[in-house]
Parts: structure tokens; sequence; C-alpha cells
């Protein structure tokens, strides 16, 4: 008797706990949204993923100082969790998941480069929670129809156009001098590399210019030796390289040792940012390279200001001035919070809706989706000139005139 | 003409490669430890130079010595404090600990100098001199000229000296070289710190070459890995031949194949290596 007594009371207390704790988070209704982000904090991407994590815990910080987010009169702060996904889209797969299923996340954020975010954004598409990423630009992620993901950087096939259009208007314009016949492609075995080189092979031969050779090499490649000698046979007098920024320092370091003379060299990945100009020195001047965003473009919105406000309040918060990498990051959280406020709702289908019909101004610039779920914005083209990059091309924002042809290597 | 200029690089890239294998082969060869931390020392030689030239403004050339320095003392205390306590158990323990250690030093390194690309940039950095159409770097052949003498050194070190010919005794035979009165823990460390020191050396010419970043050392890793089991375990000369043989096929390879099967022909060789010769090409087939 005592003991069935003891095991009823022993019932009362563990279902009362049970009951008691069910209802605990009930009570608190959750005045924060949550996003989450799996980004590459060691690893091969350790660099670019820190921008990520600054770009959004910048943003976090931005809209929680200045009192949250307002969805139908109600306030709500916002957090971003952040794990590390090592450089790994299995991992970053995983974390994500993750982030759905045990964080409950509202919405997610992306990690960075196309190879991971593929994978990733299948995890959007089958829980249904919009996921807006400024990591990954390969066609490959917005081809498959889903309708959960959307990206802020230019799609990959179109990285070079702007810059092959220029050389088309210099090949094309009365000027003799600046004639290119010529051009050779050298990419990487990465996803995002590969679509960047079949678009700019594809707007090569559609703005009429000649194509000497697309060249692959692998991903993470310590030697482009033979490559550069290949190059040297046909002669070009433009080099297009869509690879990560250790392929295009390389590049310009052999290019340089085996005496390989272009009248222009154009880099997806590099070009933009202040370490790489550092770490090549006199040898960065002349190089070109293309970008979403650059503190000195005229762009402004809401939240941040301009571009040049929201370049000096990041670099106040870490010390380093932001690429557009960091600006792009932000651009995804600043998405989701215009999509919120137009969506006047958390509901994940409503404010994916909200998202794909969004059209704003930005410090990022205009922020509106193709129907892929890709923005609709173009690259600048930059060019290095003593040792600071400005912006060439299209002629609404350029800065500097672009020095074409570049003097060769003993000249310089 | 350009066939000539590919056979250069080729040399030159295998003179680099066998410069980073080196360490890994001896230490390989003597303590039976494959040190997969190997691409992270090579990426502390590539930092200490680095610093030395920014802040001091020391020569590359003039820092190999205080690279080579600080990795043999930094290899020395690893081997004693750290792998020592496991060097008799089984190949996976060590293997695993040197695994840990890589990734431990390439975050410790990433914590204190951040991912940022770097380069050693010396004014003479990438330029070189011409003869007809073939060029050649001054760093790059610097490079395969420092391989082979340390290769030579290293040879006279282990025939002549006394330390030498205790550290060949003990890779021959660990209880016999003990019963002779040899410090079989000492010489494992000093073979380590050696090894550390060398893989410095290989550092400091590879971060005036290629960018320099925490993560460079994985890569450096697995070529220096393929070079040594090409040449031959265990041989003085295995990582010179073994060096050469790659970078060639590597060049030549990429510049007629295409540069996207370079990973493939590296790689093939390996495997048939395995197969056809598994001791490597100086490797002794008796055992």
């Amino acid at each position: 008797m005592r003991k069935i007594v003891a095991v009823f009371v022993m019932f009362l207390v563990v279902g009362s706990v049970a009951l008691l704790s069910s209802c605990a988070p009930k009570q608190k209704t959750p005045s924060v949204i949550k996003f989450g982000a799996a980004v590459s904090l060691t690893g091969k991407y350790a660099r670019e993923g820190k921008f990520y994590k600054d770009g959004y815990l910048l943003w976090e910080k931005k809209v929680n100082d200045s009192g949250g987010i307002k969805v139908n009169g109600k306030s709500y702060k916002v957090k971003v969790i952040i794990y590390d996904d090592e450089s790994n889209p299995a991992k970053s797969q995983k974390l994500y998941e993750k982030l759905v299923t045990e964080d409950k996340v509202n919405f997610l954020v992306g990690p960075y480069s196309s190879g991971i975010t593929i994978p990733d954004s299948s995890i959007a598409e089958k829980y249904k929670i919009p996921m807006i990423e400024g990591g990954g630009a390969s066609g490959k992620i917005f081809s498959r129809g889903y309708k959960y993901i959307f990206g802020t950087l230019p799609a990959a096939g179109n990285y070079f156009k702007n810059t092959i259009e220029m050389l088309h208007m210099m090949t094309y314009s009365s000027n003799n001098s600046n004639k290119v016949t010529k051009v050779a492609i050298v990419h990487s075995d990465s996803a995002f590399d590969n679509a960047v080189a079949n678009g700019a092979a594809h707007w090569v031969k559609a703005f009429g210019l000649r194509l000497t050779g697309v060249q692959e090499y692998p991903s993470g490649s310590n030697d482009l030796s033979s490559i550069l000698t290949t190059i040297k046979k046909n002669n070009p007098d433009v080099i297009l390289v869509a690879g990560h920024t250790h392929d295009a320092l390389l590049f310009i370091r052999q290019a340089k040792e085996n005496k390989v003379n272009a009248k222009l060299m154009a880099f997806t990945v590099g070009v933009q940012a202040v370490d790489f100009r550092e770490a090549l020195g006199k040898d960065a001047d002349y190089m070109v390279g293309v970008t979403p965003w650059l503190p000195s473009m005229n762009f402004k919105g809401e939240v941040f200001g301009t571009a040049a406000e929201f370049a000096k309040t990041f670099k106040d918060a870490y010390g380093y001035s932001p690429d557009y990498h960091a600006a792009s990051a932000v651009a995804d959280a600043l998405t989701f919070q215009h999509a919120i406020a137009k969506a006047g709702s958390l509901d994940p289908k409503k404010v994916r809706d909200a998202i794909a019909s969004l059209d704003v101004q930005t410090m990022y610039g205009e922020i509106k989706f193709q129907a892929n779920g890709q923005i609709a914005k173009g690259q600048a083209v930059i060019q290095v000139q003593n040792g600071k990059a400005y912006p060439v091309f299209p002629k609404q924002i350029a800065q500097k005139k672009l020095l074409y042809p570049a003097p060769s290597w003993d000249k310089r | 003409m350009f066939e000539f200029q590919v056979i250069i690089n080729g040399l030159l890239l295998g003179g680099l490669y066998a410069l980073m294998a080196i360490g890994m082969s001896l230490i390989w060869g003597v303590t039976n430890v494959i040190n997969l931390a190997h691409g992270a020392l090579i990426m502390l030689g590539a930092y200490t130079t680095f610093w030395l030239f920014k802040l001091l403004n020391i020569d590359p050339f003039v820092s190999l010595a205080i690279s080579f320095t600080t990795l043999f003392v930094f290899g020395f205390l690893v081997q004693k404090y750290i792998i020592n306590f496991v060097i008799r158990a089984k190949m996976f323990i060590t293997l695993l600990l040197t695994f840990g250690l890589d990734i431990l030093i390439t975050n410790v390194a990433q914590t204190a100098w951040t991912s940022n690309f770097r380069q050693t940039s010396p004014a003479y950095s990438a330029n070189g001199f011409s003869f007809g159409f073939i060029t050649v770097p001054y760093v790059r052949l610097s490079a395969f000229i420092i391989s082979i003498i340390l290769v030579f050194a290293l040879y006279i070190f282990l025939k002549k000296t006394k330390t030498g010919q205790a550290i060949r005794a003990v890779s021959q035979d660990i209880d016999a070289a003990r019963l002779m009165g040899i410090n079989v823990a000492k010489t494992f460390a000093l073979t380590f710190a050696i090894g550390s020191g060398l893989a410095g050396v290989a550092g400091s010419m590879i971060g005036v070459l290629m960018p320099i970043t925490p993560q460079m050392g994985g890569i450096f890793t697995l070529k220096s890995f393929v070079v040594a089991l090409v040449g031959g375990l265990g041989t003085i000369f295995g990582p010179l031949v073994g060096g050469l043989f790659l970078g060639l096929a590597e060049t030549l390879g990429s510049f007629h194949l295409g540069a996207k099967y370079a990973d493939i022909i590296v790689f093939g060789i390996l495997v048939l290596t395995l197969i056809v010769k598994p001791t490597g090409i100086l490797g002794k087939n008796d055992e």
C-alpha cells in the first residue's frame, strides 16, 4: 500500500514538474525574433566567414539599440545565433537543420561561398523558412525553383559582364589605341568560379571579342605556372580570373615571375580587399576587380544611412573597413527587417512573399529580387590606382578613368 | 620553346617541393611519426620571416637562420613534452596527435594574426633573369639551390657526425641503439627539432612566393607526404628525387593536359608508386 502511494506521489511530482516546465516558455511569449546562421569561423573560409559574422552582429546591435523591430505595433528585439561550419558544407547543412529544429529560429541568414550555400538552401526550402544569403552567387543556388532562398550577391554568370561591356566600348569606340581583341579566362574548379567563367565566356562572345582559351585549375592550387605559360603562348590582351583571393594573389605573383604581361587583368575576388592590396604592394596597381559595393558608392538607406556612414560604423565597431562581403551580410539582415515591416507578421510564408516583392533603397543599393530569388543588381568595375581601389565603370559611378593598357612588369 | 619554360618551372617547383618534404621525410624515417602538423610548421616559418621582414626589415634570406632556429626549438619542445608520450604507441595514435596539433597551431595562429592574406615582398621578389624566352625567378632559383644544399648538408650530418650516426642508428633499430648507450628520447627530440627547423626554412621561402595565411599549411602537408613517399621513405635523397619528379610531372601534365588535372596527376603518381614500388623511387626493396 505504502509503495503504491509512493509511486502515485512520484507520478504527481514528475507530472506537475513536466506541466510547469512546458508552461514556462509560453508564459513569456518570445519578444525576440531569432535569426540563425552558420558561417566559416575556422577552416579555409575563416577570413570571409568573419566578415559575415561581424556584419550580422553589427546589424543586431544597431537594431536593438534603436528599439528593435515593430510588428503590428509590438516591439521585438532581434537575436542572431551564429555557429561555426568549419568551412565544411556537410557540417553547415547540419547546423542549419539544428537552427531550424532545435533553436527554432524565425529566419535564416546565409553562410559564405556558393559550395556551402547550395546544400544549405535545401534546408530553408525543406522547412519553408526564408533564407537570405550574401555569400553565394552561383546560379546553381537559384536554378532549382526554390521559393525560400534569396541572394544579395549579383549572379555569378554576370560577374564580368560590366567588365566585358567596358572592353567592348573601348574596342568599338573611335579611339584606336585601346582595342581589345583577345581575352583569356582562367578559373578554379569550384561551383561558383565555373559559373562565373561560363557567364564570362558567353559575354565575351556576345560583346564581339575573341576568346583565346578557358583554363581550369583545382581550387587551392599552389602553382599556376603552366596556365601562365599557356597564356604567354596565346598572348591575350585581357585575362579574366575567377578564383578565390589566395589564387588571385598567387596568379599575380607568378605572372610577374613569368613575365606575363596583359594589358588588363581582372579578378572576381581580391581587388576589393585591403589585405590583398597590402600583400601585393605596388604590384596591385592596374589590377581590375568587380564589386557590388564600395563605401564610396552613392547608396543610402534608412537604418545605416549612406554607404560611407555604414563603413564608418563598421570600422568603429571592429577596427577594420568592411568590404562587399560584410555589406552584403548586413544587406541580408536589412532585407528581413524591411520585409517583416512590410508583411506586418512573423509568418514565414508572409515574410517570404514580402521579400519577393520588396523594392527598397539601402546602404547596399537597391534591394529588389529577380523571380529566381537573386538580386537584380550589377557589378561595378574597379581598378587599383596608387594602392587604392576606385570605381571606373559604369560611367554614372566612375571616380577615375580606367588606366589601360597596364605597363609591362619591367616598366613599373 | 614554351616546353623549356615549363620544364624550368617544373624543376623549380620540384626544388620547392623537396624543400618542404625534407623535414617530414626525416621525422617519418627516423621516428616513424607521420607529422600531420608539418604544414603548420611551414606556416609558422612563413610568418616568422614575414614579421621579421615587415617589422624589422630583415631580409628573408637572412631570416632563414632565425626561422630555422625558432622552429628547431619549437619542434624540440613539442616532441619532448607532447609527442614523446605516445612515441611508442600505434601509428594511429601519433597520427591523431599530430592532426590535433595541426588544428591547434593553425587556430592559435588565426587568433593571433587573423586570416588576412599576407606576403613577404622584398624588392627583388618575383624578379628574375631571362635568356631568350626563358625566365628564371631569383627566389625560386634560390629555393631550389637551398634545397639541394640542405639535402647534402643533411647527408654529411647523418653520415659523418656522431649525433647523425646516432639518429641513423635509432632509425634502424631502437633497442640495439639503446643498448649501445644512445639516448633514444633525446635523439628523437633532436630529429624532430631538425625536421621542424627545415620546415621553418621551407616556410620562409614559400612566404616570399605564395600568399601567407594560417590555413596555408594543409596543402603543404599533403604535398610533402606525397613527395616523401614517392621519393622513398628513410632515404636522404628521396625528397629531392621525389620533389623534382612530382614538380616536373605536375607542370608538364598541367601544360599538356590542362591544369585541372594537376591533382589527379600528383595523386595518381602516389597511387601508382604504392602499387608498383611501395618503398618509393630510391627505397630498397628488401623488407
